[in-house]
């Protein structure tokens, strides 16, 4: 395997360990500054560097890249702003286009709608739902069943990608082959709620303290929250419309 | 900031400048040197206002004429008649010439002007002259740059009342890299501190992204993203440019640039009015040049009345009973520059293409440039475009405007009523990388990749126990590396003897605001932390003139023994 060394890292934390430095500092050159290693600061991701949720839209996503250009940008920040600037290209860079914002996703261990399983043949009235709270990672689904089943190599869990993606008698032994018994057999009418809860959600944080992703301990008991949320807004909003209706 | 080590001498320069101290941050001028007209353009603290020469005009004349001991530039020169200027004593269209091997096309059509530029045909520069006293006397593309610079730079001082140090100036798209450390070569030669260069298109881009923002101010129009199309066509170069303006911020999506202009249209139709032209010239003798100026202006001013008119009248008298006279239509004179409007066509749509944009999607229009006036540019632009052209900006006025608009941005003035909430975010013309797999350029920054950029490749060995890696950096988009314009040269020492393809050679490139470009390179070794030997770091370009034969004798004393491949390796986060 490939050492995984790259000089464009040199800049970010994670390559702190690494004790080079490029160039010299007193060079002659009036423009040349040096690509020190900083491990001051944790590393950000793309999402957070540019200021936008997980799910944001490639619109807000330019918005937010300009907001921060204005920011800075050598133009703007002069020379300082050289090694931001690089990182807010390189995020939209990566953000913008589908496909690599897919692959980075998986990357830091974020699934966006994306991730949800989809159907092979038609909609059955009951779907099949991996809780990943539960997962040990054992593949033994995936060995069982790898048309249905897929590993999420980020987190270590397995997960729905195909629902009924082999025959029924397969997928049967892959279930009862799960040693924690966390595959289930769920309402279809459930499983889009399900799916988006399990999905790791950006946590706010109170300066220091807090940040991250979390996801609801129990997936159920959070989908019936969910659900009742849900329905007592619906209710709400039918309420809220019948007065201007009237006017 | 006080070094002042190369400047041209000039009469008309005062010494002893009173220095003001301001504390102000310094303002930037903005200079458009085109490749027939030159103009400066400077924030006033309200606007962008273009500075006038004691003629009063605003557009000069880019020459430079050597006629007694001292040159004189058409900045303070009054030239009593245009044909003063074709008597072979003033050098001109340099911004063709600068940075050019003799091998080069652009430089074979410059030896039908007036002044002597001779070439040997083997990649050196050419020999420029100008006719002084019936003697040719020799002279650089640069030198005559800088003295036009000193003069821009004097008349600039005179007005502003202070010191001019920093610059932007705008460079066409197809500049290479080692064009454009001759164009700062000459802005130093005057004193001058290149501040930023500006592909002219971009310059053009800003101006627009300030005329949208104040849009948006008064009528409250959306703020919504909007997509323009630029074009601009002057005498020398011809550059398009697809941008994305939205909140001030102009933000680059593609360029694309190439060496024609109006001077290949106007030697098209010389051509077309007398057919052997080049070899009735190619005596250079005093005759000769007098008849060539007299076909020139008068070919010049056909193509100037075709733009309003069907057609016009020449009438030449060349001497030895040889005169020219002719009607030329308008349709004679598309047809024998068809050539010309078919590679600007294809230009845009090469730019619409690597921009990934649909010509429904464009909002705006923008035709600039000496050229935009020639009805089939306009048709043939606005035909692609299928919309009117943007009538908010004047079109031989717009890059210097953006230039300086620039230059009080990148200074770091600020203005209370938001003229200069502005950003431009630029890209790179064209791609730079090294050669590899064999005799083929392997791009380590694509072109069009938004700046500053850094991007790193991973190449390895093709020999086992191969010591040292030879490492050519070009730049350009031709797959044949011999074809791209060669930037410099190194090599990578002491890798440790391993089989071929296990040492990881990391070359990595910097690219920042200023445009300057910095290589990195080093190898490492699977499945160590450390570089086996010291990272390298060069600044480029590093070659010189003469460079064409560079890549030729490396190649012929190394062959492939210090080649490169790439390696396949996953994009890293």
């Amino acid at each position: 395997m490939l050492a995984s060394f790259s000089i464009s890292q040199l800049s970010s934390p994670k390559s702190a360990e690494i004790h080079l430095r490029l160039g010299s500092n007193k060079s002659i050159y009036r423009r040349t500054r040096s690509i020190a290693v900083r491990c001051s600061e944790r590393k950000k991701n793309y999402y957070e560097l540019l200021g936008v949720s997980t799910d944001s839209s490639s619109q807000e996503i330019k918005d937010a890249y300009r907001k921060q250009q204005k920011i800075h940008h050598p133009d703007i920040a002069g020379e300082k702003g050289h090694e931001n600037t690089i990182k807010l290209n390189k995020a939209c860079e990566v953000l913008m286009k589908e496909d690599l914002r897919r692959e980075y996703d998986a990357s830091i261990g974020l699934m966006r709608l994306g991730a949800t399983s989809s159907w092979k043949g038609p909609l059955r009235p009951e779907a099949i739902f991996v809780d990943e709270n539960a997962c040990i990672g054992c593949r033994e689904c995936v060995h069982h069943a790898g048309n249905t089943f897929t590993m999420d190599e980020a987190v270590g869990t397995a997960r729905v990608k195909l629902q009924y993606g082999d025959d029924d008698t397969q997928i049967e032994i892959s279930v009862d082959s799960c040693p924690v018994n966390c595959i289930y057999w769920v309402d279809t009418k459930e499983l889009e709620v399900l799916e988006y809860l399990i999905r790791p959600q950006p946590k706010e944080g109170y300066g220091v303290f807090g940040q991250g992703w979390e996801r609801p301990a129990n997936v159920f008991m959070a989908a019936k929250s969910f659900n009742k949320q849900f329905k007592r807004k619906v209710e709400n909003q039918k309420r809220n419309a019948r007065p201007t209706d009237k006017e | 900031m006080a070094e002042q080590a190369y400047t041209v001498a000039s009469d008309s320069e005062t010494t002893g400048e009173e220095r003001s101290s301001s504390t102000v941050p310094e303002i930037a001028i903005g200079i458009d040197i085109g490749t027939s007209q030159c103009s400066v353009a400077v924030w006033s603290g309200s606007q962008v206002e273009l500075l006038r020469n004691t003629r009063n005009q605003k557009l000069m004349k880019s020459y430079v004429t050597f006629k007694d001991e001292v040159p004189a530039g058409g900045v303070s020169n009054q030239l009593a008649h245009e044909y003063e200027m074709l008597s072979g004593a003033a050098i001109f269209n340099m911004k063709r010439l600068i940075g050019r091997v003799d091998t080069d096309p652009v430089v074979h059509a410059s030896k039908s002007l007036p002044f002597l530029v001779q070439t040997l045909d083997i990649g050196v520069r050419p020999f420029i002259a100008a006719l002084v006293k019936n003697m040719w006397r020799s002279t650089t593309p640069e030198e005559v740059l800088a003295i036009f610079l000193v003069e821009l730079r004097v008349m600039a001082e005179m007005q502003l009342k202070r010191p001019i140090r920093n610059v932007v100036l705008t460079i066409p798209v197809s500049f290479s890299r080692f064009q454009l450390t001759r164009i700062e070569r000459a802005c130093a030669m005057a004193g001058l501190h290149v501040l930023r260069l500006m592909p002219e298109p971009t310059a053009v881009a800003l101006l627009y992204a300030q005329q949208q923002q104040q849009n948006v101010h008064e009528n409250m129009g959306s703020g919504s993203e909007k997509i323009a199309l630029i074009f601009n066509m002057g005498a020398g170069f011809c550059d398009t440019a697809i941008t994305a303006t939205a909140g001030g911020v102009s933000q680059i999506r593609s360029l694309a640039g190439s060496t024609l202009g109006g001077e290949d249209i106007l030697q098209n139709t010389m051509r077309h009015l007398i057919p052997n032209m080049d070899s009735y010239f190619s005596r250079h003798g005093i005759n000769e040049i007098e008849k060539m100026g007299l076909l020139r202006v008068a070919t010049q001013d056909a193509i100037h009345k075709l733009s309003t008119q069907p057609s016009v009248e020449i009438d030449v008298d060349l001497g030895n009973g040889r005169k020219i006279y002719k009607v030329l239509n308008r349709k004679e004179f598309e047809e024998v520059n068809q050539n010309v409007f078919e590679k600007c066509a294809s230009l845009i749509n090469q730019c619409l293409s690597d921009a990934k944009i649909e010509v429904a999607d464009v909002n705006d229009v923008i035709l600039v440039g000496g050229c935009s006036n020639i009805p089939m540019i306009r048709n043939m632009v606005t035909g692609i475009c299928k919309k009117d052209v943007y009538s908010g900006m004047n079109p031989l006025e717009a890059a210097v405007r953006g230039a300086a608009l620039e230059g009080a941005v990148a200074s770091g003035v600020n203005d209370p009523f938001g003229s200069l909430d502005l950003l431009t975010i630029q890209t790179t013309p064209l791609s730079i990388g090294i050669r590899a797999d064999g005799n083929n350029l392997v791009p380590v920054i694509p072109k069009n990749t938004t700046m500053p950029a850094r991007k790193d490749v991973f190449f390895t060995t093709v020999h086992d126990n191969q010591a040292e890696a030879l490492i050519i950096v070009y730049e350009g988009d031709e797959e044949a590396v011999e074809k791209n314009h060669l930037l410099g040269y190194f090599k990578i020492m002491g890798i440790p003897p391993a089989s071929k393809g296990v040492p990881e050679i990391n070359v990595c490139m910097d690219i920042d605001a200023s445009n300057s470009l910095r290589v990195f390179a080093g190898v490492i070794m699977p499945g160590e932390q450390n570089p086996s030997a010291p990272f390298m770091e060069i600044r480029m370009p590093t070659v010189d003139d003469g460079h064409g034969w560079c890549a030729e004798a490396l190649n012929r004393t190394y062959g492939s023994t210090l080649d490169l491949v790439t390696v396949q390796k996953k994009v890293q986060h």
